[in-house]
């Protein structure tokens, strides 16, 4: 039962947004613009589910992203609301798509979520538009992915920012150098992007790794067995665990590990205390982050900065060859606008760990600091992580479509041009539902029509708080004479007209 | 006049919280042990109305408004929290139940020794098509805990009755609980690990924000609800020590045991001159001081070396200050924007 009193208004969940009017439309505007340059250039549409299994992103995405999602069960199945739409798209591509000829050109819209600090530019519920060109190897696919997010943008009249390119080759490379695990060069990546930002202490970093590694000599972890483990490190690794659990056992240990077997238990003991202490592996790969970082700038510094400080590390150069090649065919696609600012930094990290190769990302200026619009690059190893039947490469990018909007600014709103039209009484009505429908079978207009019947003057005055231009009024005169008044909001001025030159006298108007 | 309304915890809570509020001076009067509804005095205001329940409850009836304060665990508090709810930690350390969330894990588990090997089990199990299986009753903060340890594969398993006995019976590997002693762990056969500490915790006080803020009356009786909670907990360990020592002036003796080091008090020592039955003894001077119950003897030690004779010393109730700060602090929380759950939760813990 109701009651009297007012029920409580429900808030709307911190870090989402109502898109009101006109916003809505400004928004379904710049989506718009932005899809039909991706069309441009033989992208097709796709839509993917809101809701994803959890395990989609627990694949490839890597623990920031994972920590920062809106993940729940529902009757025993893990599922979450997904943080960003690539690994979607890829896994319809894995279902469905696999058999269709390659490159696969995509482009897509909508929200995505994730659990962060709400701030300006930055919601829990936010819009991605973007692309996905699958199949598109080297720097020439690089190449058109950058061109596009720069023309998409310009397409909605952002002609000044920053384009900031990087390549994850070299990193990785060094990684992989300094003998580090998956894990250890997950977190390592995970850290870069806030080392490389200056938001993070690099020596903090390094004891956060080697924390959640736990090595180092600060760490707690204790190395109970330490001298027992180092003296069968020699042995073979079958006779080493049968001593060890042998030894533990006499030493009344259980060794039992519910789901675990004692084995694995063993060797991952004496595995653990013959891995030496990862703490100058971290430095030294942090430290590296930090000299790509310091040798960033115009793209000239790829052969005057970087390449020797590649080549001085014994690392390969490819990333170097593939982010010019990337950027001699972009240059080619047209010049870009003047104010347009291109910078290479191979410390350039995404926050996502999929990535492989060319990454990049686009700022513009704003009065509280650079706001990054857009973000992408080249992610090789997704589709087999996620079950292709081969490797497929594949690079893309997306908007953050709130940011977009915010960079443009408010601008001049959209004039949209509206008519009411007003029966006079009750019995007027069906004659100014017929006005109406003559009026939008006839014009472009957005044409209202008066159902609250409460008169002229009520209308009149819901068309003047609402915006109306031209308000059209039906009434028993106007029946019987076969006209119809026109009142323009704006002038003020009333005019009657036959009902033949209405529709003349309606686009006059706004002429 | 509308009174205040308290909710405290039943069942294993009750006894601790009403030796809490009697020590802070507050009466809890129940007709009927067995009736969860009763009358507490020692509020200036008047009495307040108190309300037994279940410590796990005691959160939504106050987030819902049923009352208006509630005493329960600050780890019950963190875990329920969302950032759209009512609750406004009012004191965050009561000073009793205190008990860790922790982390363990088998005692057979012996390469695992820190919460980092954790997150290389749950790699090695994924590897073998198994998630690290954790039970607890505390989704929330385990989840963003092993989140914050870089940990990404594990289940959360919700199991009914004893936490700790769920790895013995496989229903989980590890579990994340509360212990205090670390017996039951033991008992168990579940070890702690380094780094793997989730939450400390004691009793707390909370309180619905949208009723404190309506209702200048029971945010009157809440001051000094805290008042009285503040100045006990403050005054808790603090002894006052009362000694006779012989000077030419009360200025001489302070001097004297000032310059002796160890009895400044809380701002200095009083001195008052004392009248003695024995008119010809009149250069006796009674000093008071209030020093930590942890210095006691060092500070009597101190005072003998300053020619102290008898020295009485007694344990001090409570202790004001000139305004009390967990109040400040209230009125700033009520008037100030509602926090994200992250600042929320990590307001008060005092790790």
């Amino acid at each position: 039962m109701l009651s009297d009193r007012p029920a409580a208004p429900i808030q709307r969940v911190r870090g989402t947004n109502d898109i009101l009017p006109p916003a809505d439309a400004r928004f379904r505007g710049l989506e718009a613009g932005l899809r039909a340059t991706f069309e441009q250039f033989g992208y097709q549409g796709i839509q993917t589910p809101i809701l994803e299994p959890l395990e989609l992103f627990l694949r490839k995405s890597g623990d920031e992203i994972v920590a920062r999602m809106y993940s729940f069960a529902h009757w025993n199945r893990r599922l979450c609301l997904r943080p960003e739409l690539t690994a979607s798209v890829m896994r319809a591509f894995v279902d469905d798509l696999q058999g269709h000829g390659l490159p696969l050109r995509l482009h897509y819209a909508g929200p995505s979520f994730r659990y962060e600090r709400p701030s300006r530019g930055r919601s829990r519920q936010f819009t991605q538009v973007g692309i996905e060109l699958i199949g598109g190897a080297g720097p020439a696919a690089d190449a058109e992915v950058l061109h596009l997010a720069c023309a998409g943008l310009e397409s909605v009249g952002i002609k000044r920012y920053r384009l900031v390119i990087g390549h994850l080759g070299a990193a990785l490379q060094l990684l992989s150098q300094l003998g580090m695990s998956d894990h250890a060069q997950g977190l390592v990546l995970d850290q870069m992007e806030p080392i490389a930002r200056g938001r993070v202490d690099p020596e903090a970093a390094v004891a956060r790794v080697v924390d959640l590694l736990g090595g180092g000599t600060g760490s707690a972890n204790g190395r109970a067995p330490e001298a027992m483990p180092s003296a069968l490190a020699s042995l073979p690794p079958e006779q080493a665990t049968a001593i060890a659990t042998d030894l533990l056992r006499r030493a009344s240990l259980p060794i039992e590990g519910g789901a675990r077997e004692p084995r694995q238990i063993i060797q991952r003991l004496l595995s653990k205390a013959q891995r030496p202490d990862p703490t100058d592996q971290v430095r030294a790969a942090f430290e590296f982050v930090a000299q790509l970082h310091s040798a960033a700038g115009s793209p000239d510094r790829l052969e005057g900065e970087l390449r020797p400080l590649l080549e001085a590390r014994g690392l390969r150069t490819d990333s170097i060859e593939e982010v010019s090649a990337a950027l001699d065919y972009l240059r080619a696609y047209g010049p870009l606008a003047d104010d347009v600012e291109v910078e290479v930094d191979l410390s350039l990290a995404r926050g996502l760990r999929y990535y492989t190769g060319l990454v990049f990302e686009i700022y513009v200026d704003s009065d509280e600091g650079p706001l990054q619009l857009c973000g992408g690059g080249r992610y090789d190893d997704l589709a087999r992580g996620l079950g292709a039947r081969e490797d497929v490469s594949a690079c893309g990018f997306s908007y953050g479509l709130e940011r977009v909007d915010l960079a443009l600014g408010p601008g001049v709103a959209t004039q949209s041009r509206r008519v009411l039209v007003v029966g006079v009484a009750a019995d007027d009505h069906p004659t100014a539902l017929g006005v109406a429908r003559e009026l939008r079978s006839l014009t472009e207009l957005s044409v209202e029509q008066d159902v609250r019947l409460r008169g002229v003057k009520s209308a009149l005055r819901y068309a003047d708080r609402a915006k109306i231009d031209l308000v059209v009024i039906v009434g028993e005169r106007e029946r019987a004479d076969d006209t119809a008044v026109v009142r323009n909001m704006h002038t003020r001025d009333e005019t009657r007209v036959g009902r033949a030159q209405l529709l003349n006298a309606v686009r006059g108007a706004f002429a | 006049m509308s009174a205040l309304r308290l909710a405290i915890a039943s069942k294993g809570w009750e006894d601790d919280t009403l030796r809490f509020l009697g020590q802070c001076g507050l009466r809890v009067d129940r007709s009927n042990p067995r009736q969860y509804r009763a009358s507490m005095r020692g509020l200036p205001t008047g009495p307040a109305e108190v309300v037994f329940q279940r410590a796990t409850d005691i959160f939504e009836e106050v987030n819902g408004g049923s009352v208006d304060l509630g005493i329960t665990g600050y780890d019950i508090v963190a875990e329920h929290r969302s950032e759209e709810d009512e609750i406004l930690v009012v004191h965050g350390e009561l000073g009793f139940r205190r008990c860790s969330l922790v982390v363990a894990v088998p005692e057979g588990w012996v390469d695992v020794t820190a919460v980092s090997d954790l997150a290389e089990v749950a790699v090695e199990l994924r590897a073998a098509g198994r998630e690290l299986r954790v039970a607890t009753k505390y989704p929330n903060l385990t989840r963003q805990f092993l989140y914050g340890r870089g940990m990404t594969y594990f289940e959360l398993v919700e199991v009914s009755g004893a936490i700790e006995a769920a790895p013995a019976l496989e229903t989980a590997d590890i579990i994340c609980d509360l212990t205090s002693s670390g017996v039951t762990l033991r008992e168990n056969r579940l070890k702690l690990i380094a780094g793997g500490s989730v939450l400390e915790s004691q009793a707390c006080l909370i309180g619905n924000r949208r009723g404190l803020l309506a209702d200048p009356e029971r945010l009157e009786a809440t001051h000094g609800l805290l008042e009285l909670m503040e100045a006990f907990l403050r005054a808790r360990q603090q002894m006052s020590i009362t000694a006779n020592i012989r000077g030419e002036s009360a200025e001489a003796v302070a001097r004297r045991v000032l310059a002796n080091g160890g009895v400044a008090g809380l701002r200095g020592p009083t001195v008052a001159r004392v009248f003695p039955k024995d008119a010809t003894e009149d250069d006796w001077f009674a000093l008071t001081v209030v020093v930590g119950e942890d210095v006691l003897l060092p500070a009597v030690e101190s005072l003998r070396r300053a020619g102290a004779s008898e020295v009485s010393a007694t344990q001090v109730r409570y202790v004001f200050e000139h305004r009390s700060w967990t109040f400040e602090a209230l009125k700033r929380q009520l008037h100030g924007s509602a926090d994200g759950i992250l600042e929320k939760t990590t307001a008060w813990s005092s790790s």
